[in-house]
């Protein structure tokens, strides 16, 4: 075995990051999220610990945009990976490997500009007196009316959190190598088995990666929201932010955030297992378990394969 | 598939599928095939046939063809002209998976999240076999493969030799007619590899299925081929039986590429049996060359007798001698290497079983000599180089 401190040291600095820049934050808004606000000029005290806070959380208005935050980042979430694995599949086995960088590179172009400029550049284009908005009206349409709806969220959501879906996808099916694939066709199955029980099971973890960094930031996000949805598109995102920067209540905010976490948590989960229920009927029908083989005395016994292989072979050549 | 035997009933009646009167099953025929990428052409106006339970190895440097010429066979590549004919219908336009044929691929290509029998089971499974045959010939399989105590595991609780069996099994279990073996030995250490060498040449003689192997390890494939086809820019140089392809290589190439070989370059010259190189006249034992041109002589390291040069270095009667010094010695195991210095730009290699190899020390001066029968005469070719090497073709 490998000595384990220097692998540890070498780690350091990033626990050092993630205790004072994740875990301590987090905590903090736990035990805020159990005190109160006691004036109104103060933020939050903790001199009197209490559930109160929760309760205050999970009124109607709330839960409504609770609802509608899961409904957006469900939503988004699906149709980030319904959009960007056609595409992550096309970039990393489709297209001529030598413009593989190139599309990489193209992926990413978005993430030059910053996230506000971004999202209020879509505000203009969906603006009901915007140019698209014109545009349609010369051939004989409505005005738009999609901005400060749910739809303008989502449509917007898709475009800023789509190359995050990509990436991780294109890395998974990237490492899915041709040969792999070959093999599958050389066996007999088409196209489709061959991505459904091949390359899909083995972007596996690509899959993973690139879903909950969509959906994590996403059931976060309350830019978009704000800038798009408008009163109808409002997110839980916005109300914390309200809370610590319009309200000042710090601990109603933080146990709103709280919420936020246990929900992601639990919805991610939820996610998970339909996944697994889903897609348990194929696998067990594919599953096949032979078991040890039966003990007869000349068999080669298990664990002994090549050198009880060779041995008869010799003795076949041998005789 | 089962288009085999239909074909086999039909003969060349059927219309528009190309079959061929008088080619069973298991028969390979590669007609005119020509495959180019860009301005390289991979393989160029390839014909060849090969019969039913054939064990035949296509070998050659990297860059032959020979890869290619193997995964037309397979339908992961498309001939830009030319046919290619499997037990006697043409597979022109034929996706692999409708392929009568299995390959063993070079790195195994085993599904990582599959088990074992998973893995030997997922052709069976395509082909919609039932589930309890599928159960019965997965088990068949990895007997014959060795493999039946590992059948539960992931090919990654494999070793290399492990995983090779795995592959072997997963192709044999759906009976094709040809199996496709891609360098499958290439990853192996060398021990292991002698041992896959026999087991694959025993099992391919028990199921009497036609193997096309390609490797470019000319052991390999003296060792386990009905007949090798030595390959060179695509085109095959020479098709023959390993003993032909040994003793009679049509070509300086050829002779190079299978075994060793010490070249000596230079003038034709006695009725054209004998080079004058600079270092030695090496004689032949017939004539076969224009006296005056451009040619060279080649002489096995085997055929090699290596002596102290001094008084008692006797002329032994043979008309090829050469004097130099020893500048290296190496054991390998049955056999004694000896590097012989003759001049600036001619090396000359001999090597002699143990226990009769004589005590010589590097820097001693010696003298080597032999047979004029063992000498192979060529016409000038930069495909051979003196020393027994040969840079690989460029296509």
């Amino acid at each position: 075995m490998r000595r384990r401190s220097p692998g540890f040291l070498l780690a350091a600095p990033a626990w050092a990051w993630l205790l004072i820049f994740f875990i301590a934050p987090v905590a903090m808004v736990v035990w805020f999220s159990f005190g109160y606000k006691p004036s109104i000029f103060a933020t939050q005290a903790t001199d009197k610990l209490s559930f109160d806070r929760y309760a205050e959380v999970l009124d109607p208005t709330f839960f409504a945009t609770f609802q509608n935050t899961l409904w957006v980042g469900i939503a988004g979430t699906a149709l980030c990976f319904l959009i960007g694995l056609p595409v992550a599949y096309w970039m990393a086995v489709k297209a001529p490997p030598s413009k593989r960088g190139l599309l990489v590179a193209l992926v990413m172009v978005p993430f030059w500009t910053n996230f506000l400029v971004r999202t209020i550049g879509w505000q203009v284009i969906l603006s009901p007196d915007g140019w698209l908005s014109t545009a349609l009206q010369a051939v004989g349409f409505e005005p738009l009316a999609i901005l400060n709806t749910r739809g303008a969220v989502l449509l917007g959501v898709v475009y800023n959190y789509l190359p995050l879906m990509i990436l991780p996808l294109f890395v998974a099916f990237d490492r899915v190598n041709g040969p792999l694939r070959e093999a599958s066709k050389d066996l007999g199955a088409g196209k489709w088995t061959t991505f459904f029980r091949v390359t899909l099971p083995l972007a596996q973890p690509g899959i993973i990666a690139g879903v909950l960094l969509v959906y994590i930031p996403l059931m976060g996000d309350y830019i978009t929201a704000t800038v798009l949805g408008g009163a109808k598109g409002n997110m839980v995102g916005q109300l914390v932010a309200s809370q610590f920067q319009t309200a000042q209540n710090w601990a109603l905010g933080s146990a709103m955030a709280v919420v936020l976490i246990f929900v992601i948590l639990l919805s991610a989960g939820i996610g998970a297992g339909i996944v697994w229920l889903v897609t348990l009927p194929f696998r067990a029908r594919n599953r096949l378990v032979i078991g040890p083989p039966a003990p007869v005395p000349s068999a080669p016994s298990p664990g002994s394969g090549p050198a009880a292989a060779s041995a008869s072979i010799r003795e076949e050549v041998g005789a | 598939m089962t288009t085999a035997t239909t074909i086999e009933a039909g003969g060349g009646t059927a219309p528009g599928v190309g079959a061929a009167q008088g080619e069973a099953p298991g028969t390979v025929v590669i007609d005119s095939v020509t495959k180019q990428y860009g301005d390289a052409t991979a393989v160029d106006r390839l014909s060849l046939t090969i019969q039913p339970g054939e064990f035949i190895s296509l070998l050659g440097p990297s860059g032959c063809g020979k890869t290619t010429t193997l995964r037309m066979i397979a339908g992961f590549e498309h001939p830009d002209a030319g046919d290619i004919r499997v037990s006697g219908r043409s597979v022109l336009g034929v996706p692999p998976y409708r392929r009568d044929v299995n390959t063993v691929f070079q790195a195994y290509a085993l599904f990582p999240h599959m088990s074992v029998a998973e893995n030997v089971a997922y052709g069976l499974q395509q082909k919609r076999t039932p589930k309890s045959e599928i159960r019965q010939r997965v088990v068949d399989a990895l007997d014959l493969a060795q493999m039946r105590g590992f059948a539960d595991r992931k090919p990654t609780q494999l070793s290399g030799g492990q995983q090779q069996r795995v592959a072997l099994a997963r192709a044999l279990v759906n009976r094709p007619s040809v199996l496709l073996l891609d360098e499958p030995l290439g990853a192996l250490d060398r021990q292991l590899r002698e041992e896959m060498q026999l087991e694959l040449k025993l099992l391919q003689s028990r199921l009497g299925i036609t193997f096309v192997f390609v490797t470019h390890d000319q052991g390999e494939a003296l060792s386990m081929s009905d007949r090798i086809a030595i390959m060179r820019s695509g085109r095959i140089e020479q098709l023959a039986d390993a003993d032909t392809v040994y003793a009679r290589p049509v070509s300086a190439y050829v002779a190079a590429f299978v075994g060793q070989q010490n070249f000596f370059r230079g003038t034709v010259g006695g009725d054209g049996s004998s080079i004058d190189a600079t270092h030695a006249k090496v004689r032949a034992a017939s004539a076969s060359l224009q006296e005056g041109t451009a040619g060279q002589a080649a002489v096995r390291p085997e055929f090699v007798e290596i002596a102290a040069d001094g008084p008692t270095a006797a002329a032994s009667g043979t008309p090829n001698t050469a004097r130099g010094t020893l500048i290296g010695v190496s054991h390998q195991g049955e056999t004694m290497q000896y590097l012989v210095q003759l001049g600036d730009d001619q090396s000359l290699i001999a090597r002699r079983p143990s226990p009769e190899a004589p005590q010589l020390a590097v820097g001693d001066a010696v003298v080597c000599s032999w047979r004029a029968e063992s000498v192979l005469l060529f016409p000038s070719d930069d495909a051979a180089s003196a020393g027994g090497y040969v840079a690989p073709p460029t296509a």
